[in-house]
Formats: C-alpha cells, structure tokens, sequence
C-alpha cells in the first residue's frame, strides 16, 4: 500500500471539506435560500409527513428561494416555546394557537390579520363553528386547520348490557358510572391528570354545560364560586368514586389504552384520536364501533346542552413574522382540496376538515377507517350541528375576546381548585371560594379588573 | 509588578468579564426585575417597589411551596446521606468486584435527569408498573398502590430524587474515607474500640469537614431543584402536592407570564438559603471550636 504523506492528507482533506462546504452553501455562492418557521401541533409522524409531500413541497417548487422548516410540537412545548420566542421578538412565521391565546396576543398586538385569505378560502364554506373564533374589530386574526371534537368514548357494549341508555344529566351519568364500576376489576371512568385538561379544558366544559362561564361579561370579575361550578364541583367530586385512585397522576393517552384494554369503561377525555388506540390495543374482536363509541357530555342542573371541547388550534401570522406574505401563501396551499384532504385523511375523523362542503364530499367520506367508523364521523357532524362544540378553554362563544385565559389556565388556580376537590376530597364551596380570592388578585394584576 | 498594575488587571479582565457577565449581572437584574411589574413576553414595565415581596409575605401559595420545598429538600438531604455514607463505607473496605460496584453506583448520577424520571414513572405506574406488580404478586397489597396520586407523590418524589442523587455522597464521602490513615484504626483496635466505636470516635470526627460540605451543597442543590420535580408532576394536577419554591417561581415567570414575580420569588429563595448557610456556617465553626 503506498504511503500517504502528511501534507499531502492534509491538502486533499482540506479540498474535500471545501467543496462539500461550498456544496452545502449556496449562501455563500450568493443564492440566499430564505427559510420559512412553521410550527403546529399535529406531532403524527404520518401527519407531518403528508404536510411534508403536499403543501410544503407545492410552496417550496412554487417559491424556489424559500424552504419551510416544519416542526411539530405538543401543546405544552408550543406555549412554552413560543412564549420564548416571543420574548425574544423571534416567533415564527406561522404557527398554531390555542384560541384562547389569541385574544391575549391580539390585544397585545402581535397577530396581523388575514380577511384577504378567508375570503380566498371560501368565508361562506368556513364552518361556523370556527369561522369568527379570532375575529375582532372587524378583522379575521386566524383560520382553525381542522376540527376534532372531544367527547367520551364508551364501551357501548358494557353500557347496553346494563339497559342504561346515554346519560344527558350529571345524575344520569353518576348513576351510569355507578352500574359501569365493578371493583378490583373495571372503573367506570378516568379524567386525564394533565392540569391543562382537568384544570382547564373539563372545567370550562362544565361551565358552559351548565349555563356558567369564567367570568362575568360585563365586568370581568371572576364566577368561580357561582351556582353553576358549584354543581359542577359538586359533581365532579362524586364522579371521582368512580375512577381509579392514581387518575390525578397519569396522562391523557394512559386513559385511552385504558379504555382500549378494558380497565375503564368510558375515557373522559376522547377524540377520533382513540380509534387508533382502539384498533391498536383492544382484543381483535371488539375493535369496531359496536363496543366504542363516543358519548356527548352530560348537562349540569341548569344548562340546556352538555357541552364539550372543540380541538382546533388555529394557524396564525404574528406582526413580527419576517415573511408573512409567503406565509399566507403557504395557507393557500395548505388548504388547497387535494392537500387539504389528505392532511384530513392523516388522523380520519380526528382532523375534521373546516370546510362545510367537505364534510359530505365522497371523496372525503370515501376513506377506509371514516366508512368503518362512519358513526364517529357522524356524531361529529351531529355535535356541530347542535352546537355542543366550543374550542378549548371557552365557557361561552364571547370568551374568544377574553385576553386573559392563557394566563387562567397557566396560573393553575382552577387546576388547584378541582384537584382539591375531587382527589383531596375537600368541601366544593370552600375551594372555589379560595380560587375565586386567587383569580380576582390576578386579573386585578393583569390590570383586566373591571369590577368595583 | 507594582510598577505595571495594567497588566494584572489585563490579565485578570477575562475572567472579571466573565463573572461580571454570568454571575453578577443575572444577579443584579433579576433583582431589579423583581422591583417590576413585567409580562413575560411583553416589552412593558412599570416600576413597583417593593409590591411583589409585600404581596408574596401574605400568599398562601407562596408559604405552601416553602414548606414543600422544604420537606423534599429534608428528606432527601437526610436519605442521600444515610444511604451514601453507608454505601460509601461498604465500598471502602476489601471485597471481591468492589471496584464494579463502585462504578455501577455512579450510573444513576450519570443518566439525564429525564431518563430516571421517565424510567421511575414507568416504575410506579398504577396502572402498568412494575412495582404494584411485584406488590400485588407478594401479596403485600391488595390493589394497585396510586404511586402517583396525591398521597404519595411527594414520597415518590423522593425515592427517584434519593436514587438519582445519593452516588454524589458516595463519591465524596469516599474520597475522604480512603484518606484516613489506617494507623488511627489500628490504635483504637488496640485500645478495644469495638465497629460502632471506631466508626463514632474515628471516622465521624474524620470526615466531619467533608460532611459538613456535603450538607451544605445538597441542600442547597434539593432546596433549588427544579427539573426532577417539574418533570415527575409539574404538568399534572398533583403538582399541587409537590410544587416547591423553584417550581412556583418557574410558574409565575412562565405560566402566569408574571415575569417580575417571578423574579422576586428567585429573590427570596436566594436570601433564604443565604440566611440558612450563614446559620449553617456559625453552627459548624462553633462545633469545631468547641471541639
């Protein structure tokens, strides 16, 4: 073998190193490629691939000077991260929101409006579920991606072997969880811990089912101690019976492969999402919607209608985003039907498309896993038709101009409060009572107190 | 050297700057922070004195997490040090695959804090975790054990912290054991001093200095720890029952997007454990000079 000399393995690894540096740069040639920040919260390796070979391969053929950077985060890392970001007037160009961030962001300043893409969109086939969630003064401030609606799912087999027919009452289902707990071997039900969910998302469910709300229209000044989340509460400590002690502990996903293998008999919190865990964990021969299948929420004492959450974040432009015209560009794509579609089919029911004309379109219904679960489809139709959806962390449609609910749910007051209640086992009055003093001190804080 | 002083205060610049930059400033504006009322994203302030610390002197909230904070940083601090000066003796004497031990001891030390949270999480799952299972199979429980839940979070709170941390005693505990010369042994054998005793009047008095640091910084460690205890509830609704002076004042900043609060809370956390280490500091030097 000949020799290699030092210098001359020093030359040749410097002339390789060169020319993959120029290779890998076409800055440094002078062809600038501008990068577009894309964040959102559908983190399915298969979701994230689709939006990968559809849309952003359209825009990045379309725009040849402009890569989009996808990057996909639960809810928990988005705030987080994008709190960071924005404290360093560095947020992407476009990300998801939770709707009840927008109005903090929009009164703050930092969301720039898009009537001119709405309108391209389609206004009018917009469902109304969404449509006019960041809509203020006049403007649009953002456009949902998708809706999933939240819900129980049952063991419809376990509740019709019992004769109970779905509860629409909180008493109907303190008496369904009743007959559905079978000790040392199935609880009837189990709330995920996460303060976001049991602490937010339920409580807000309760509200709205039950003819409450956050806070007082008018004057801001906080109802945590009202009638409605006193039945609420009161409610929720007797529905803790029946559900398995560690509840408070463990996490959303652990109460769907919970239902799945038969350790509970309704998960509290679920989606189309569950019949992925459905098919991938429940026996073989129960995995159709003869044994699962969603509930709606029952209705407090006072409410008309049980009441549940609507999962859709909504895509948004901040004012400080460096390309914002791309972005809207972006969106156009993205909801382009052949795209859109298949970003839908990615999580099939879970990814409800917004567009009303989409929601009966053969090609959309013509999807393997929506003609097997058809009837979770239509439950989801039926929800928005009756109006039992509202997004996340809402008690009625005018709190999307609340700018405080981000601060609500992070201060973790009402988390406390149900926690205390439920797994402490503390009196409900007297909790909601000492969460009412906290939320007034911090909205008086947040300089949002309007009470005298 | 007196005649170019420049050039030691050249030298020394580096390392003033980086001080200057990393410790002092942080310091100093956090301080001047917490005299703020600040969002924590928004780029406006409004100067308010001392209104935080006169708010946080009559917050149940506040004065819950000092507590909690202060049993975690208890027990732990009392645990690591029993099992780690145990484990440390046992590793000091002569057996067969000492040496493996010694370097097996280390791994929990050495894994990220995320991978023991996850991995004790796992361990204590009510649902699928291996230590009901073994519970429920001895027949020592009659249902699954909510490891999790509020009644005994704070203990399984320990028992990861405990097994994450008590290699850093070994460590230095052992360090010191192997220092003591074998002559002070021998002459209390001779003088009929049975185990307990040559461990009592030897090896204590011995390995008090290096006992006394070992307290200081683990307790300053535990009373400051934030990720484990984040990360084992922080997220949960059983946060509640853990959350500590770090985790509050983490929340404040980045929850409640209260940024000065949450700087005031750093504050006071940092002159408390100031005032527990002088304390500390007075008490052990009039030890020794009683001693």
């Amino acid at each position: 073998m000949r020799q290699l000399s030092r210098r001359r393995f020093l030359a040749g690894t410097a002339v390789t190193a060169g020319t993959a540096l120029l290779g890998r740069a076409p800055a440094a040639l002078g062809q600038q490629v501008k990068e577009l920040q894309v964040w959102h919260t559908e983190v399915e390796p298969q979701t994230v691939k689709t939006i990968q070979d559809t849309s952003i391969a359209e825009f990045e053929k379309k725009f040849p000077g402009f890569k989009i950077k996808q990057q996909a985060l639960g809810w928990g890392d988005l705030n987080t991260k994008l709190l960071a970001a924005l404290a360093a007037g560095s947020p992407p160009d476009l990300t998801h929101l939770n709707p009840f961030m927008t109005a903090s962001l929009h009164v703050k300043g930092l969301l720039r409006p898009m009537d001119e893409l709405i309108r391209a969109l389609g206004e009018k086939d917009i469902h109304e579920a969404t449509l006019k969630l960041q809509y203020f003064d006049g403007k649009y401030y953002g456009v949902t991606h998708a809706m999933g609606g939240t819900y129980f799912a049952e063991r419809r087999d376990l509740r019709e072997a019992k004769g109970i027919k779905p509860p629409e009452t909180y008493a109907d289902m303190l008496n369904l969880a009743a007959a559905l707990t079978e000790e040392g071997k199935r609880w009837a039900t189990q709330m995920p811990g996460e303060k976001l969910y049991m602490g937010f998302v339920h409580p807000a469910e309760w509200l709205a089912g039950n003819s409450g709300a956050w806070v007082d229209a008018k004057t801001w000044r906080p109802q945590l101690n009202g009638k409605p989340m006193l039945e609420a509460l009161d409610y929720a400590q007797k529905l803790n019976k029946f559900m398995p002690a560690g509840w408070s502990g463990q996490k959303y996903l652990d109460t769907l492969a919970a239902l799945a293998t038969g350790k509970i008999a309704m998960a509290h919190l679920s989606g189309a999402r569950t019949i992925g865990y459905i098919e991938r964990y429940a026996p073989e021969s129960m995995r159709d919607p003869d044994h699962f299948q969603p509930m709606f929420r029952p209705r407090g004492p006072q409410g008309r209608v049980g009441m549940s959450a609507l999962d859709g974040e909504n895509w948004a432009v901040f004012s400080q985003s460096k390309y914002p015209n791309e972005a809207f560009e972006y969106l156009k794509l993205f909801f382009k039907k052949e795209h859109y579609l298949k970003y839908c089919h990615s999580v099939p029911i879970h990814l409800t498309p917004i567009f009303t004309s989409m929601l009966s379109d053969a090609e959309y219904l013509a999807n393997p896993r929506i003609k097997k679960w058809r009837s979770w489809h239509d439950f989801m139709v039926r929800g928005l038709k009756e109006h039992r959806f509202l997004p996340i962390g809402f008690s009625r449609p005018e709190d999307n101009v609340l700018p405080f609910l981000a601060e609500l749910d992070g201060s973790g007051i009402v988390a406390d409060m149900v926690v205390e209640v439920m797994v402490g086992g503390k009196d409900p009055k007297a909790e909601a009572d000492r969460a009412q003093k906290r939320a007034e001190e911090l909205l008086a804080q947040l300089g949002a107190k309007r009470w005298s | 050297m007196n005649r170019h002083p420049l050039v030691g205060w050249l030298l020394l610049a580096p390392s003033l700057l980086l001080l200057g930059g990393l410790v002092v400033f942080p310091i100093l504006y956090n301080v001047w922070l917490s005299l703020h009322d600040k969002h924590a994203f928004m780029p406006v302030q409004a100067f308010v004195g001392l209104k935080h610390y006169v708010y946080f002197a009559s917050d149940p909230e506040f004065w819950s997490s000092v507590r909690y904070g202060a049993i975690y940083a208890g027990a732990t601090l009392v645990l690591q040090l029993l099992l780690g000066v145990s484990a440390a003796l046992l590793l000091n004497e002569g057996f067969r695959g000492r040496n493996l031990l010694r370097g097996v001891v280390l791994f929990p030390y050495m894994i990220p804090t995320i991978v023991a949270v996850i991995l004790w999480k796992w361990l204590l799952n009510d649902s699928y975790g291996l230590v009901n299972h073994l519970l429920l199979s001895a027949g020592l429980v009659r249902a699954p054990v909510a490891w999790l839940g509020k009644d005994h979070i704070m203990a399984s709170l320990v028992l990861t912290s405990v097994w994450q941390f008590f290699p850093f005693v070994v460590v230095t505990y052992l360090a010191r054991l192997q220092t003591i010369p074998p002559e002070l042994y021998e002459a209390a054998k001779v003088d009929g001093a049975a185990t307990w005793q040559r461990f009592l009047h030897v090896t204590l008095p011995q390995t008090a200095n290096v006992l006394f640091v070992i307290v200081l910084l683990r307790s300053i460690f535990m009373f400051t720890k934030f990720d484990t205890v984040w990360l084992m509830a922080g997220e949960g609704g059983v946060s509640r029952y853990v959350r500590t002076l770090p985790v509050y004042a983490y929340a404040r900043s980045f929850t409640y997007l209260q940024a000065g609060m949450g700087a005031a809370l750093a504050v006071l956390m940092f002159a408390l454990l100031l005032v527990v280490t002088a304390v500390y500091f007075r008490a052990f030097r009039r030890e020794e000079a009683a001693a």
